[in-house]
């Protein structure tokens, strides 16, 4: 361990790590590959085990913990559905998350960056990828068994229905786990990036048990984590340490081009 | 009575029965998982195993037959002569709750050889090679620029090891101009045969890196010609001083326009590409004739106009 950092793991999610520094959060995750790094992120060691650095400002599903995301988060041993997984920044996390006996079946429909996605599922042993489209869910329903989870990163003016029609399909059943970063600027400018939010809760809600959304901002402009789980009556983990940490100054969304 | 249903699972085909009582059977797509993966992919008739049609043939009759993926179900269809369809959500959740995972190793390497398939595939598709050649093309280009400049600059010390390093960066300069050559070429007569007006219109290069910049063909066909004219453009919007080009700057003709007059041309000219890629993109009519009359029409115009 490094002098001068308290590496503790985040309560309820034994792969995950936070150090509380002074003016922000760092998150860590226990890596399932090995190196060189996937996109530039730093690696180190902690009591043995390898993590390396989740970023914010990277990856939305970082910044919605650091922003204080209640919901669930992928735990290990569990199966997730990734959809719109470019070429993998955010899907190793997932990865790590879910640790070597989990999986992540990752949905890419470009082919340049599926192209290096590939390439990470050839060091990330838990990473299946495949290339289709997620509109057509039945595409790849055969090959991707039931999950406990769907991540959706898909910046489509669709996106909500694209997340419904693969859950409906492809989860295990109720209170299986939702998590949607939705990207409003992709949704249309009817409405503001709240009424966006708002839209996308009463969606999934009618479908789904959501915990309360958070937005990205500062890490990604316009973005919000909206998830929950699966069922109207589905129970929300109860999650006590979810702190809303300040975002830091140094680190700014950077502008929607 | 429940249908019977057929999954594709990886490497194995799953026959699911109508009743819960019977178990599924599993049939080998190919013991080799490499050959598994291009059948599941290709799914032709032939490769449907025998087994799975003697033990289709043998269920009920009278039970209607399902089967996913889609092309599983037709090469079905033509083996078994009789429908197939394509099962519901419901049915096909049931289906894959009924059969077994995979070994995961298995799993991995079926996944990874069917992800180098569909990749390889998909680059191998024309509109895919013009992009690639485009991009490749685009940085040749860049590093031919930046060597050339470096190469006017650096001071000659003779008889010195400088010397031969000068000497045997020129040979690497050349050969670097050579591929730049080779590669521009290919990509003309590619651009040329795959969007034929729009070449016409702005030029063969500039016509293969605007597909590139959009995506494809078909993305650049839906694109509004505001956008065209500014695509691959790097100054931020803005009513005051917004980008007047991006990649329409090096399009043909423009250079013989008037600096003060190429925002104007550069509008015209992204009005007709618009034009142009959506008659390559749907109808493959050869429009380039008018287009190209109009174009000319409009760099007189504006060469003989008063600013």
């Amino acid at each position: 361990m490094r002098p001068g950092r308290s590496y503790r793991r985040v309560e309820g999610c034994p792969r995950l790590f936070e150090v509380l520094r002074a003016d922000r959060r760092e998150l860590w995750t226990e890596a399932v590959g090995e190196p060189p790094p996937v996109y530039g992120e730093r690696w180190t060691e902690v009591l043995d085990r390898r993590v390396r650095q989740f970023e914010p400002g990277r990856s939305k599903l970082a910044a919605a913990v650091v922003r204080g995301w209640t919901g669930d988060l992928p735990m290990p041993g569990e199966k997730w559905l990734y959809l719109g997984a470019a070429s993998g920044t955010t899907a190793s996390h997932v990865a790590d998350l879910v640790g070597p006996d989990g999986r992540v079946y990752a949905v890419e429909r470009s082919v340049r960056p599926f192209a290096r996605l590939l390439a990470l599922a050839e060091r990330w042993p838990n990473l299946r990828p495949i290339l289709a489209d997620a509109r057509d869910p039945t595409a790849y329903a055969s090959l991707v068994p039931p999950v406990d989870g769907v991540y959706a990163d898909i910046a489509q003016p669709d996106q909500l229905e694209i997340v419904r029609r693969n859950t409906e399909l492809l989860v295990a059943g109720e209170g299986s786990r939702l998590l949607v970063a939705l990207k409003t600027a992709s949704m249309g400018r009817q409405r503001t990036a709240a009424g966006h939010r708002d839209e996308a809760e009463a969606t999934l809600g009618e479908v789904a048990t959501l915990a309360p959304s958070v937005p990205l901002e500062p890490f990604h402009k316009g973005h919000f984590m909206v998830g929950g789980r699966w069922g109207r009556s589905a129970r929300l983990p109860v999650r006590e340490s979810a702190r809303v940490t300040k975002p830091s100054g140094r680190r700014r969304a950077r502008r929607a081009p | 009575m429940r249908p019977t249903l057929v999954v594709g699972s990886g490497p194995l085909l799953f026959l699911i029965g109508s009743t819960d009582a019977q178990p599924p059977a599993s049939f080998l797509l190919d013991p080799d998982l490499q050959h598994a993966a291009a059948r599941f992919e290709a799914m032709e008739p032939p490769d449907v195993p025998v087994g799975l049609l003697a033990a289709v043939e043998s269920g009920p009759r009278d039970s209607p037959l399902l089967a996913s993926p889609p092309r599983l179900a037709s090469a079905l269809a033509e083996r078994l002569h009789r429908p197939v369809g394509a099962p519901t959500s419901e049915e096909l959740r049931r289906g894959r709750r009924s059969i077994p995972p995979l070994e995961p190793a298995g799993e991995r390497r079926f996944f990874l050889a069917l992800g180098h398939l569909r990749l390889e595939r998909a680059l191998r598709a024309p509109e895919e090679v013009l992009i690639t050649l485009a991009r490749e093309e685009e940085r040749v280009e860049r590093s031919v620029g930046r060597e050339a400049r470096a190469a006017e600059s650096f001071v000659r010390v003779p008889d010195s090891p400088l010397d031969h390093h000068l000497v045997a960066w020129g040979r690497a300069r050349d050969a670097l101009d050579e591929l730049a050559e080779t590669l521009r070429r290919t990509l003309e007569t590619e651009a040329k045969l795959q969007v034929p007006n729009l070449a016409a219109v702005v030029g063969a290069r500039t016509a293969a890196r605007l597909v590139a910049a959009a995506g494809g063909v078909s993305a650049l066909a839906r694109m509004p010609s505001a956008r065209i004219q500014l695509l691959g453009s790097r100054r931020r919007p803005s009513p005051e001083r917004g980008p007047r080009f991006g990649l329409m700057y090096r399009a043909d003709r423009l250079a013989e326009v008037p600096i003060g007059r190429r925002g104007a041309y550069a509008r015209s000219l992204a009005a007709l590409a618009a034009i142009a890629v959506r008659a390559d993109a749907s109808t493959h009519h050869d429009i380039s004739a008018a287009l190209v009359a109009r174009r000319d029409r409009r760099v007189e115009f504006l060469r003989r106009r008063r600013r």
